[in-house]
């Protein structure tokens, strides 16, 4: 026992307690944005894609200022926020940096989380270009309840990034097939939202969890939300609820496909 | 005390659904040790062994033998399916993060991060281990400078050439001052420079007291380098001892090679007590003998008494590589 103290250390568990983790997985997530944010999917998916989309939405439309500004942001938030964890996984499994990680005193959660914070940032940065750029050219026609909607903000952050997490579970070596099939879901959900419209004009919109953040984001700015009187409490606890499902989802798939990713 | 202990270490690997479909294992080598119809590839096959603490360890093998395997379960990238991996006496599954903080890994593939410094990438890593700011800046410096990389310290690792990268991955490695070193094939494909650089660098760590557990195609490095050998075939381990004692064990005569300046009578050498067999090759003669020591002391007595002069002595032993293919390919069991 008292080899094994000099060898591992005395306050060796404490060490390797929870905020040391923590601190690791800074690290993790600053790697991730040092190194991934100029990756061309990241960049597709993670730029191009919203501004392109912004444009095909909304060219030739009349829409509300609010409506503008919200489906903006929930589009950045949730493409900016899900473009890098995707990405991350398989490109570190090809390249066996992801091997290295594990070898490390890192949990596989620590990692996860990581690459979560990384996606949590990226979104959150992103997304408040649309924000200011509204608050710049509309600022005298609405009314913005900044506090709520930085919240939100977070709040839709940390969802969508645990959603990445989920995108990025097949045990794959090749990012381009996750991409595609990350794409395909993508879009699926943005067309499940209702962007640049008013909620209720959108039969599906509850299945969709970036319905709740515009709707935060629709009553920051002055308009009434889609769900009552309570609404804007229903999209917070909405929200929370996807955001931790997501989260406990992803941590269950990428326990299961660890190990796969090993096969080589 | 042992720095590793290793029990009924086994590895199964399911095959994919791909794979079924396709009727073959992802590494065909492992095709061969399915067990019956139901698919299970048998990586590594219920292996024990020890590696003293402060000792180079070396584990040989062919291609697909379980190496890797084996290299993956001590470090904890795969989980076994079977049996113990105690690490100073602590097992290490009960609490791999304490485990994997006094180890440090040099995989086979350099997977340095193309996309940083060699100076961030060991920073990167020290974080990862927890050493404070200053501490990381000041110790990567130190091993930049030691294994010759510091000129190109804010170079990307992707304009590294091979050898610079091998480097840089056995710096990543001891960044932390490991207590246990792992090299997967640690020299292979290095230009001879880097190798030597390696190999040197290996054995000064080791002196200062770091296990060494190292995997190798190369023989040479395995005899030169490693204090034991264990040598894997098919998942299973079929021989552990030092270099001296393997090659020992597959010797299978003593002989010694004389060199003289003129012909020396074959019959004669032949009635000397001590000699078994004498073969003239070429110009010198192939002498076996039933103890080297005594065979030698009675030809040199020979020499002397008839008045014969010695060009060269070679005393003949098997060399690691012939011992590891008979190994191999003899099957033999440990």
């Amino acid at each position: 026992m008292r080899i094994s103290k000099e060898v591992f250390g005395v306050k060796g568990s404490k060490k390797l307690g929870l905020t040391v983790q923590l601190r690791r997985a800074a690290a993790i997530a600053q790697k991730d944005l040092r190194i991934y944010y100029n990756k061309p999917p990241v960049i597709v998916q993670g730029i191009i894609f919203p501004v392109i989309l912004f444009f095909t939405f909304t060219i030739g439309r009349k829409i509300p200022t609010p409506l503008l500004i919200s489906g903006l942001m929930a589009m950045v938030i949730f493409l900016t926020a899900t473009s890098i964890g995707p990405f991350v996984f398989p490109w570190e499994t090809m390249r066996k940096t992801f091997e290295r990680l594990i070898t490390c005193p890192v949990s596989v959660k620590t990692i996860l989380f990581g690459s979560m914070l990384s996606s949590f940032l990226f979104g959150v940065i992103f997304s408040l270009v649309p924000l200011v750029l509204g608050i710049i050219f509309f600022s005298l026609q609405i009314t913005i309840n900044f506090l709520i909607i930085l919240i939100a903000m977070f709040l839709a952050a940390f969802v969508f990034s645990s959603f990445s997490l989920i995108l990025s579970a097949p045990p794959t070596d090749m990012p381009g097939n996750i991409m595609i099939f990350t794409l395909l879901l993508k879009f699926t959900i943005l067309f499940l939202s209702p962007l640049f419209m008013p909620i209720r004009d959108h039969p599906l919109a509850w299945i969709s969890p970036l319905t709740y953040f515009v709707d935060i984001v629709n009553v920051s700015l002055g308009l009434e939300s889609a769900f009552g009187h309570y609404g804007i409490l229903i999209d917070f606890a909405i929200l929370s609820f996807f955001g931790v499902f997501f989260l406990f989802l992803a941590f269950m798939l990428h326990k299961k496909t660890l190990q796969k990713r090993f096969r080589n | 005390m042992n720095a590793i202990v290793v029990r009924n270490l086994t590895k199964y690997f399911t095959p994919s659904k791909k794979e079924k479909k396709k009727g073959r294992a992802r590494n065909p080598s492992l095709e061969s040790r399915k067990q019956g119809n139901n698919s299970i590839i048998r990586a590594v096959d219920h292996i024990d062994f020890e590696v003293k603490n402060g000792e180079i360890f070396g584990f040989l093998g062919p291609n697909g033998a379980g190496k890797t395997t084996t290299i993956r379960m001590l470090t904890g990238i795969l989980k076994p399916t079977n049996g113990e991996i105690l690490i100073f006496g602590q097992n290490f599954w009960n609490n791999p993060i304490k485990a994997k903080q006094i180890m440090g890994h040099v995989p086979e593939e350099a997977n340095v991060y193309m996309d940083l410094t060699g100076l961030e990438n060991l920073s990167f890593i020290g974080e990862l281990y927890g050493i404070s700011k200053k501490e990381r800046i000041s110790r990567a410096e130190q091993l930049l400078k030691k294994f010759e990389l510091f000129e190109k310290r804010h170079l990307k690792s992707k304009k590294y050439s091979k050898g610079m990268k091998q480097r840089l991955l056995l710096c990543m490695a001891l960044m932390s001052n490991p207590k246990i070193l792992f090299l997967d094939e640690p020299t292979s494909g290095l230009d001879v420079q880097s190798s030597i650089i390696i190999k040197k660098l290996i054995k000064d760590y080791n002196k200062n007291g770091m296990t060494i557990f190292m995997t190798t195609h190369d023989m040479d490095v395995a005899n030169e380098m490693c204090d034991r050998i264990a040598i894997i075939n098919r998942g299973k381990l079929i021989g552990l001892d030092t270099p001296e004692n393997l090659k020992k064990l597959k010797q299978e005569y003593q002989a010694v090679d004389f060199y003289f300046t003129k012909e020396a009578k074959e019959s004669e050498l032949e009635n000397l007590s001590s000699v078994k067999e004498v073969r003239k090759i070429r110009d010198y003669y192939h002498i076996i003998v039933h103890d080297l020591n005594d065979g030698i002391c009675e030809i040199i007595e020979y020499i002397k008494s008839k008045n014969l002069k010695v060009k060269k002595i070679n005393t003949y032993e098997p060399h690691l590589e012939e011992v590891f293919l008979k190994m191999v390919n003899g099957g033999d069991d440990y």
